[in-house]
């Protein structure tokens, strides 16, 4: 019954919220460059599907790579942040620098170095990405139990041994909690940056270009279309996070295992 | 055996600018020797175990451990928690192998080790299980395998069963002293329970408050095993009663 009503509920509310959409441009007669209607985005999704696709992909991989390094990046900055202390005070305040100064005043000075496409793309979703992770993973680092730190001294474990079997991996769901804060960040951060950098080299460009074109040449129901794409896109990455989360943890951390 | 295990002298302690925690403990305890620390909550009695296990250092006097200083015994002394401190990402088996592991043993004595103390806990049927699967006193149990597993000479316990009810204790009580008599270990072990004390113990220190001191020191004859039926013995009440009023006495001391 729950199982039937978690899968009904949120379709029967879909339901209604377009026909609901379909009542406002009937009444308010909206031309369609202003409210185009569910039907026409979808014909528009699938006539511009090869190009939506060929977005997705660019966008896709320039958000997987954006978010790679600044899982990995961050991942490792905060190894450094959470150990030694002396080095949290001396340059946690210039991380938050970073994460305060806009992306969309960065950008420039990103094309100014590295160009505009694919480099510069990654270089803004790695920016937007970067923080939480850091944040998590250093707050993970620094936060390991007394006691059992004192257990591994107690059994005369070396730092090394106290990082590989300890601390990485008590930090190990912060670190996964900003991964997954990051993984909802990365395809936006994606679009963002093709939206501030993005070309249209060999014909090819993401979704953030797109838009752009799209609402130059006023096709807004196709606009409306990639809006749908990056929102699945966003789905995707967000659902594979998840799914690491869930398998990394599963066997032992309170949030992911099934309950009993 | 020639020569005390363990022996402090002038001992006191301070943490940064606060207060005296302990003041001038001197204290020798020969091989073999159980001595339970029991006083007043804020008497320093967890201070005093950390500071001859060496996980602290005192601010007064000096803590040896056979003739050295407490870091050096690492080898041959453990330590027991007043929580369980299981690893929760590690299975039952690899909590009890740890310390092992992480000093360098070879993973087939390892396995051995860690099957055998899992059988003198009881826990034989829980190797697979995550320590969230199990119950308090399972969790002690691991707890406790994990520290025999060093095969210690010297162990270390701060009130490791006080989080659980008493017939649970009581069980692990007799079961310490079990493996005990198997292999055996010098213990220092705090507690809050006079009827644990003084039926683990062959000697009972109890420590009166601000700042902490010894006030007195109780030697528990009993021979022979120790068995459950201890409990109700003439001579068990008489030292029971004996040990409650010193620790009266030094609660009084204090107030």
């Amino acid at each position: 019954m729950k199982r039937a009503q978690a899968w009904f509920l949120p379709l029967a509310a879909g339901a209604l919220l377009i026909g609901l959409w379909y009542l406002v441009k009937r009444l308010t007669h909206l031309e369609s460059y202003l409210l185009p209607s569910p039907g026409e985005i979808a014909r528009a999704a699938w006539r511009e599907r090869a190009t939506l696709a060929d977005s997705v992909l660019i966008t896709g991989q320039g958000a997987v790579l954006g978010f790679l390094a600044a899982t990995l990046g961050g991942f490792l900055l905060a190894l450094i942040l959470g150990l030694a202390a002396p080095l949290r005070w001396a340059l946690y305040p210039y991380v938050l620098i970073l994460q305060m100064t806009p992306v969309i005043i960065l950008a420039p000075i990103f094309v100014l170095w590295l160009g505009q496409g694919t480099p510069s793309i990654v270089a803004i979703t790695f920016m937007i990405c970067f923080f939480p992770v850091v944040a998590n993973t250093t707050l993970g680092f620094a936060s390991v139990d007394a006691n059992l730190r004192e257990l591994f001294a107690m059994s005369g474990a070396s730092r090394g041994q106290e990082l590989l079997h300890l601390r990485i991996p008590a930090a190990l769901p912060y670190f996964l909690t900003g991964t997954k804060i990051a993984g909802t960040l990365a395809p936006i951060g994606a679009i963002t940056g093709d939206f501030l950098a993005g070309t249209a080299a060999n014909g090819r460009s993401g979704l953030g270009f797109m838009t752009i074109t799209y609402f130059s040449q006023l096709k807004i129901p196709e606009l409306f279309a990639a809006g749908g794409v990056a929102c699945l896109l966003g789905f995707l990455f967000v659902g594979g996070v998840n799914l690491l989360y869930w398998g990394l943890l599963r066997r032992w951390h309170e949030s992911a295992r099934a309950r009993e | 055996m020639s020569g005390p295990v363990v022996q402090l002298a002038g001992v006191g302690k301070r943490f940064g600018a606060g207060p005296r925690v302990l003041s001038g403990i001197d204290l020798a305890v020969s091989e073999g020797e159980f001595v339970s620390l029991i006083g007043p909550s804020g008497c320093g009695k967890s201070t005093l175990l950390r500071l001859i296990a060496g996980l602290i250092a005192p601010s007064e006097g000096t803590v040896r451990v056979r003739g050295a200083a407490p870091a050096q015994a690492r080898g041959s002394a453990f330590f027991v928690f007043q929580d369980p401190t299981l690893l929760p990402w590690r299975r039952v088996a690899a909590n009890v192998a740890l310390p092992l592991e992480l000093r360098g043993a070879p993973a087939a004595e390892r396995r051995r080790r860690v099957g055998q103390m899992l059988e003198l806990v009881g826990l034989q049927g829980a190797v697979e299980q995550y320590p969230w699967q199990l119950s308090g006193g399972m969790r002690m149990r691991v707890s406790i395998a994990r520290a025999l597993s060093v095969a210690p000479r010297l162990l270390f316990l701060d009130e490791p069963f006080g989080a659980l009810d008493e017939m649970t204790r009581d069980r692990l009580d007799e079961d310490l002293l079990r493996i005990r008599e198997r292999d055996p270990f010098t213990a220092f072990f705090v507690t809050h329970s006079v009827a644990e004390a003084v039926f683990l113990s062959t000697r009972i220190l109890v420590l009166a408050a601000q700042p902490g001191r010894i006030a007195a020191s109780i030697d528990v004859p009993f021979s022979g095993p120790r068995r459950a039926e201890l409990r109700e013995s003439p001579e068990f009440l008489r030292t029971l009663a004996e040990t409650s009023r010193a620790l009266r006495a030094a609660a009084k001391g204090a107030a």
